[in-house]
């Protein structure tokens, strides 16, 4: 049996992002009922407008936050100029021009960045760390992890004792009733999207500097962030939370044992489909659909 | 709230894949050739840069043809515009996709431009048509059926492409159509008749590097890490363990998705391992995050870290940071792109003169030259009024002997059915932010080879 304490910090630094992207998601899905596929796209760009920014001598906390800028005026673009316009459309309608923004993004990005070309994103998180079971845990693991945890209570204590966030969850139920009752439709919404945006600039940022600074790799972020996001049924943040953390870890653990680990990427959508047939038998879950 | 139908969210996920995904690798073939024990690398001395190809069959009678000047940069070196009638000549590159492999064919046109300019194929000027084949094997086989069958083409020049080589194999050879192909990655790149690429390809690559980490630092216990697409990276990790098994070397073979996301979970299952040494047989940009998730591990001093002429990128020493300088080695199949060779000197002016600046100076753009001329000396030979597709194809399949500064030993066109005349390369280290070339000419030992080089010596395709 091969010593997993290591693959156990790996992968829970990288579920703790799956987690993050996940609760990115949820939220602009409960507001508006847009399933964002665009996510993982607009952490792309905020990822490569960072790196840019240091290739120009700026210093990277700084080239960081303008990235962040940047992912979240994208975010608000989209919930500005078109998510409006498709308020009233199926839900597919709405997730699927949201497809068409990522694959918008996507071509941007290798016209103005060259794939594989060589680069990576190195954060100042990255030189602190510890020693533990093995593995060093990097203050931006760590950072990841911490910031998983916490943006994802911040969420659920802002969604029920905010006087936005109550507006947030209004408009997810009905839209035309929380108009009638004077809630500002676009703007509880343009929230909603600005949130989606500093979380995918976050993720983004987070990811090129564990994983791969690639364009293609952080807008396939999405299926990982969506298998999250079913795990938690689109609704709760901390089954989202919990379904990110478990995606990551069971990617991890399969590394070392050699029949399995070639099929490792499959895990976002093994874990999703087995959840989904186990709601399925609850009783609960089928009663709350009804 | 509405609950979106899960089929729905499927139907979605299935679309972006199917949009974005990559192409489809075609099923590996198995290695046959049993293991042989191997040898230490050898050191061969460079050739010097005195192009000699084998007279081809319709060798042009002497009024028709001129002597190169002997200071020429390309072609005839005259310094008269070609207005004859042009010399169609095609190339296919992967340029939209995965990665812009474009590079080969673009000093391809700057040479055929600075062979126009002066005095072309004995007055003819050679009129070069590239296409982009996307990375996906279908328009392969359209922009090749366009070029072979509507401009009639008499050979392809330059061809960079991963999908390429598998897609038109049929129509080469049924068409008889040669290809002196750039850089040839995948499997098939190689074992064809017709398809003969300048490189050597990233197993024999990586072998070399493997036997220098042997060689050098006495690693007897190595990882491969490459993608999992069979013909290319399984390829190559397999003919690691096969030369392992007779060198006494123990291999472990890691096979990643090229977009996967835990590249920290590579390393640390190769670290895992205790090799003495890693072999990072991947593009550039793939292997750039493994060396990020080592460097987080701090593991550049635990064992030695070597990769395949494809880290040998320009970027590759600033992408991974100053932490690497001096623990990073590549094997690298063509000249150092400073090194001071003859051909290697006249690639990079005429690229400064006829390419244009935003052009890479890379290994594929050498290659890309190297193909180029290759070409174009043969056709010198011809008689230029004579020139079409069989003359061509036979013209050259004699090539021969054909030496440069930018190859360790001499090129040649097998008559067998596989192509790997370049089976030697230097070595190169990151210092001081570049590479540098730490170690000349040495002949890899891949087990794949036996056959390859008893024909060398069988049809005196490589000088004795």
């Amino acid at each position: 049996m091969p010593n997993l304490a290591p693959f156990l910090i790996s992968g829970l630094a990288v579920g703790a992002i799956y987690a993050l992207s996940g609760v990115g998601l949820v939220v602009l899905y409960r507001t508006c009922g847009v399933l964002n596929f665009a996510y993982g796209a607009i952490g792309a760009v905020g990822a490569l407008v960072a790196w840019q920014l240091v290739q120009l001598s700026m210093p990277v906390l700084l080239a960081g936050l303008a990235a962040i800028v940047v992912t979240t005026a994208l975010s608000l673009l989209y919930g500005w100029v078109i998510a409006p316009r498709l308020a009233y459309r199926e839900t597919v309608v709405r997730g699927v021009a949201t497809l068409g923004f990522a694959l918008l993004l996507l071509g941007m990005c290798d016209l103005l960045w060259r794939s594989n070309t060589p680069r990576q994103v190195r954060l100042p998180t990255d030189t602190l760390g510890f020693t533990l079971l093995g593995a060093r845990v990097t203050g931006t693991r760590l950072t990841a992890f911490l910031l998983a945890l916490a943006i994802t209570i911040g969420v659920v204590v802002f969604l029920n004792r905010a006087r936005l966030g109550v507006a947030m969850r209004a408009l997810a139920n009905d839209r035309d009733v929380s108009a009638l009752l004077g809630i500002s439709v676009l703007r509880v919404e343009l929230w909603a999207w600005l949130i989606s945006g500093i979380m995918a600039g976050v993720s983004g940022l987070l990811l090129a500097s564990l994983v791969n600074l690639n364009a293609g790799t952080l807008t396939f972020l999405v299926i990982p962030a969506m298998a999250t996001a079913i795990l938690g049924r689109l609704r709760s943040l901390g089954a989202t939370l919990a379904g990110g953390l478990c995606i990551g870890l069971a990617e991890a653990l399969a590394t070392p044992f050699a029949t399995i680990a070639p099929y490792r990427s499959v895990a976002p959508f093994a874990i999703a489909l087995l959840a989904i047939l186990w709601q399925q038998q609850q009783p609960a879950f089928r009663l709350a659909k009804d | 709230m509405k609950h979106i139908g899960l089929g729905s969210i499927a139907m979605l996920l299935s679309f972006l894949l199917s949009a974005c995904g990559g192409a489809a690798a075609p099923a590996a073939v198995p290695t046959t050739e049993p293991a042989a024990p191997t040898a230490a690398p050898a050191p061969t001395a460079a050739s010097a840069a005195a192009p000699t190809a084998a007279p081809a069959p319709t060798a042009a009678p002497a009024a028709a043809t001129q002597a190169p000047a002997p200071t020429a940069l390309c072609g005839l070196g005259n310094g008269k515009a070609a207005s004859g009638e042009p010399i169609v000549v095609g190339g296919i590159v992967g340029a939209t996709g995965p990665d812009n492999w474009s590079s080969g064919a673009k000093s391809a046109t700057a040479y055929f431009k600075c062979l126009n300019a002066n005095g072309g194929i004995n007055g003819r000027p050679v009129n070069y048509l590239v296409e982009d084949d996307k990375w996906n094997p279908e328009q392969a086989a359209l922009v090749a059926a366009k070029l072979v069958k509507d401009d009639k083409v008499v050979a392809m020049v330059g061809n960079t492409s991963f999908v390429e080589c598998g897609a038109n194999r049929q129509l080469y050879e049924q068409e008889d159509l040669m290809v002196i192909a750039a850089v040839g990655v995948p499997r098939e790149c190689f074992e064809q008749k017709n398809y003969v690429p300048t490189n050597a390809g990233p197993r024999v690559s990586t072998l070399g590097a493997a036997q220098y980490a042997f060689q050098k630092y006495g690693a007897k216990r190595q990882v491969c890490i490459a993608t999992n697409v069979p013909n290319a990276g399984t390829w190559t990790c397999e003919g690691i363990e096969a030369w392992g098994k007779g060198a006494g070397v123990e291999v472990k073979s890691i096979y990643i998705d090229p977009g996967a996301l835990d590249a920290t979970s590579v390393v640390l299952e190769a670290a895992a391992w205790k090799p003495d040494a890693v072999l990072t047989s991947l593009p550039a940009g793939v292997a750039t995050p493994i060396f990020k998730a080592a460097q987080d591990q701090d593991l550049r001093e635990k064992f030695h870290w070597l990769g395949p002429t494809s880290i040998y990128d320009l970027k590759f020493p600033a992408a991974i940071g100053d932490y690497w300088d001096g623990y990073v080695d590549a094997q690298i199949e063509l000249n150092a792109t400073d090194s001071s060779g003859p051909d290697n000197t006249a690639w990079r002016k005429i690229m400064d003169t006829y390419g244009d600046p935003s052009d890479p100076r890379d290994t594929f753009s050498q290659a890309g030259y190297l193909a180029a001329k290759i070409f174009s000396q043969t056709l010198l030979k011809l008689d230029p009024a004579k020139i079409d597709r069989q003359s061509v194809t036979a013209a050259l399949r004699q090539v021969k002997q054909y030496k440069s500064d930018l190859m360790c030993g001499e090129w040649y066109v097998s008559p067998g059915d596989r192509q790997n005349a370049n089976h030697a390369g230097r070595m190169a280290s990151i210092k001081g932010g570049k590479w540098v070339t730490v170690a000349d000419c040495f002949e890899t030992q891949d087990i794949d080879l036996k056959a390859i080089r008893e024909l060398e010596a069988k049809e005196g395709l490589v000088s004795k």
